[in-house]
């Protein structure tokens, strides 16, 4: 991360006023071989701002803005008060929660752009959870069918989702990843999930705690109700907010107590949709994960390892193929949804939305754009 | 340098932005800085600081860069920019913020063949390197002596690149 302006690098723009920074802890998952996960605070100043970079050398990209000023002294729910009733405040405020989607949507000067992202929200299953039987496959395959995955991406996320089969999200190059005889999410199906949780359960089950970081909290308490309903079980559910999210990513990572709820939801996402499992898959199961809570898994190392070995691209996405599909055969998640990215745009803005990041390089205004009458 | 750019026909105007998304930090380096590669709207990696690549063997990647490319202070981008950027980042034990899994193996070695050209000798084969590489930020010579990835902030890049 850059900690302060100046001409450092050959990007499209230059920084030219204030940083965006972090703080960061460090987390070690194991220490042989040696891994670990930062827990990051971030530092930013109120302003920053880019400026365009003229010896950039892809022109054909841009930059095709003069200038672009981040606020961070603006709340988001401020920001987008700002940029559906007016113009020359605010122009794109970014991760729109689906909740605000219909007001953008009916805002004077802004629109709706979403854009499907390499991104899953999903339930890390603690396979070591005493009272629970979450170590037997069928008990993780039985909350995956107790969960309405069509229902939650319409009541909760408004349609702006797409339901999860496995871990790697489904957009239009990672179709091959999911191929052949694609992936196809747990069908909701309470009576199959029920035969299934009374044969792996031993006795009266204990509730199931399943805690959520706060921006998901409508979709825990949804998917709450659904596990209540499909399996007869109780289910507490708990919010982590503020520092209790950075505790709880931790204590998942560092593996050293016992952690205090039965399935953590959580969004991942990941840089590039070539690989996946590079930071989804392994991150949820593999030895080195930092959110795997459970037991290390022999066959899921022994494919893992089979996917580094590949150079060949072809090679490869078979390779995280059979990841993906033995990730969850073996449920070894709780596969929940693909949320979209929304952004609220001015109208005069022609954003162009990255899957995997946030990039203005080829975003530019009209001439009716404020910055330019 | 405002100036210089009013000459350009797509470059104009300004805009605003608010942005929560706690990875705000990246963004601003994929803004300003290159990386050998960079990943298209659709998620797929391809070159960027890079001209192109070659695996001369399961161990051997080779990397070609442009020429006339240079930073935004004027300084020329060659191989030397390259191998500078791997062995500033393999001083480190855990350099990127996400965490150990996007680390190179630190048994690599990054030889310059030419003058825009370096070759990363893998001590085993590693298929996953060419995203790491997105990790990897192509910095000019006054970034490393004046601030550095936390050497100015923190005196250690662990946890910072």
């Amino acid at each position: 991360m850059i900690d302060a302006p100046g001409p450092w690098g050959t990007g499209p723009f230059v920084l030219a006023e204030g940083y965006s920074s972090l703080d960061t802890e460090q987390a070690v998952v194991t220490h042989d071989p040696f891994s670990c996960t930062w827990l990051q605070r971030q530092d930013r100043t109120p302003r920053l701002t880019l400026r365009a970079n003229p010896t950039y050398w892809d022109k054909l990209r841009g930059p095709r803005l003069r200038e672009v000023v981040f606020r961070n002294d603006l709340s988001a729910q401020e920001a987008l008060e700002l940029v559906c009733t007016t113009e020359g405040e605010v122009d794109i405020v970014t991760e729109v929660p689906a909740t605000a989607a219909a007001k953008v949507q009916h805002g004077e000067h802004a629109r709706l752009v979403a854009v499907n992202p390499v991104r899953a929200l999903a339930g890390v299953i603690n396979r070591d959870a005493e009272g629970l039987p979450l170590h037997d496959r069928r008990a993780r395959q039985a909350l995956n069918l107790a969960v309405d995955r069509a229902g939650l991406v319409r009541d909760v996320f408004g349609g702006h989702a797409r339901p999860l089969a496995g871990l790697t999200p489904p957009t239009p190059l990672t179709a091959p990843h999911r191929a052949p005889d694609r992936l196809k999410p747990y069908p909701y199906d309470p009576p199959a999930a029920r035969q299934l949780w009374r044969q792996a359960v031993n006795g009266p089950p204990r509730a199931l705690r399943l805690a959520t970081m706060a921006d998901f909290e409508a979709t825990a308490g949804r998917v709450a109700d659904d596990l209540r309903t499909s399996l007869g079980l109780d289910v507490e559910v708990i919010v982590l907010r503020g520092d209790e999210q950075v505790q709880a990513r931790r204590q998942l990572a560092e593996k050293l107590e016992p952690q205090t709820w039965d399935v953590l939801l959580l969004e991942q996402g990941s840089q590039a949709a070539d690989t996946p499992p590079l930071e989804l898959h392994r991150a949820f199961v593999g030895l080195t994960g930092e959110f795997r809570a459970g037991p290390v898994l022999a066959e899921f190392e022994r494919l893992y390892a089979d996917l580094v070995a590949q150079t060949a691209q072809a090679k490869q996405v078979i390779a995280c193929n059979r990841i993906d599909r033995y990730v969850t055969q073996e449920a070894l998640a709780l596969f929940v949804c693909a949320p979209q990215v929304l952004y609220a745009v001015n109208r005069h803005v022609d954003f162009k939305p990255y899957a995997t990041s946030f990039e203005l390089v080829d975003t530019s205004v009209t001439p009716r754009h404020w910055s330019r009458r | 340098m405002l100036a210089a750019m009013a000459g350009h026909p797509r470059t104009a105007g300004a805009v605003t932005v608010v942005d929560p998304n706690p990875l705000n930090w990246l963004w601003i380096t994929y803004h300003t800085v290159e990386e050998l590669v960079r990943v298209t709207k659709q998620g797929k990696v391809r070159p960027a600081a890079m001209r192109r690549y070659r695996w001369i063997d399961d161990r051997t990647l080779q990397v070609r860069l442009r020429r006339d490319e240079r930073f935004a202070d004027g300084e020329p981008v060659t191989a030397d920019s390259v191998k500078r950027a791997f062995d500033e980042q393999v001083r480190w034990v855990s350099p990127h913020p996400p965490g150990t899994h996007l680390n190179i193996d630190r048994r690599t070695r990054c030889s310059v063949s030419g003058p825009h050209t370096v070759r990363f000798h893998l001590p085993e084969p590693d298929g996953l390197v060419l995203g790491k590489l997105r990790a990897t930020h192509v910095m000019s010579s006054r970034f490393w002596r004046d601030l550095g990835f936390g050497y100015a902030r923190d005196e250690s890049g662990e946890g910072h690149w």
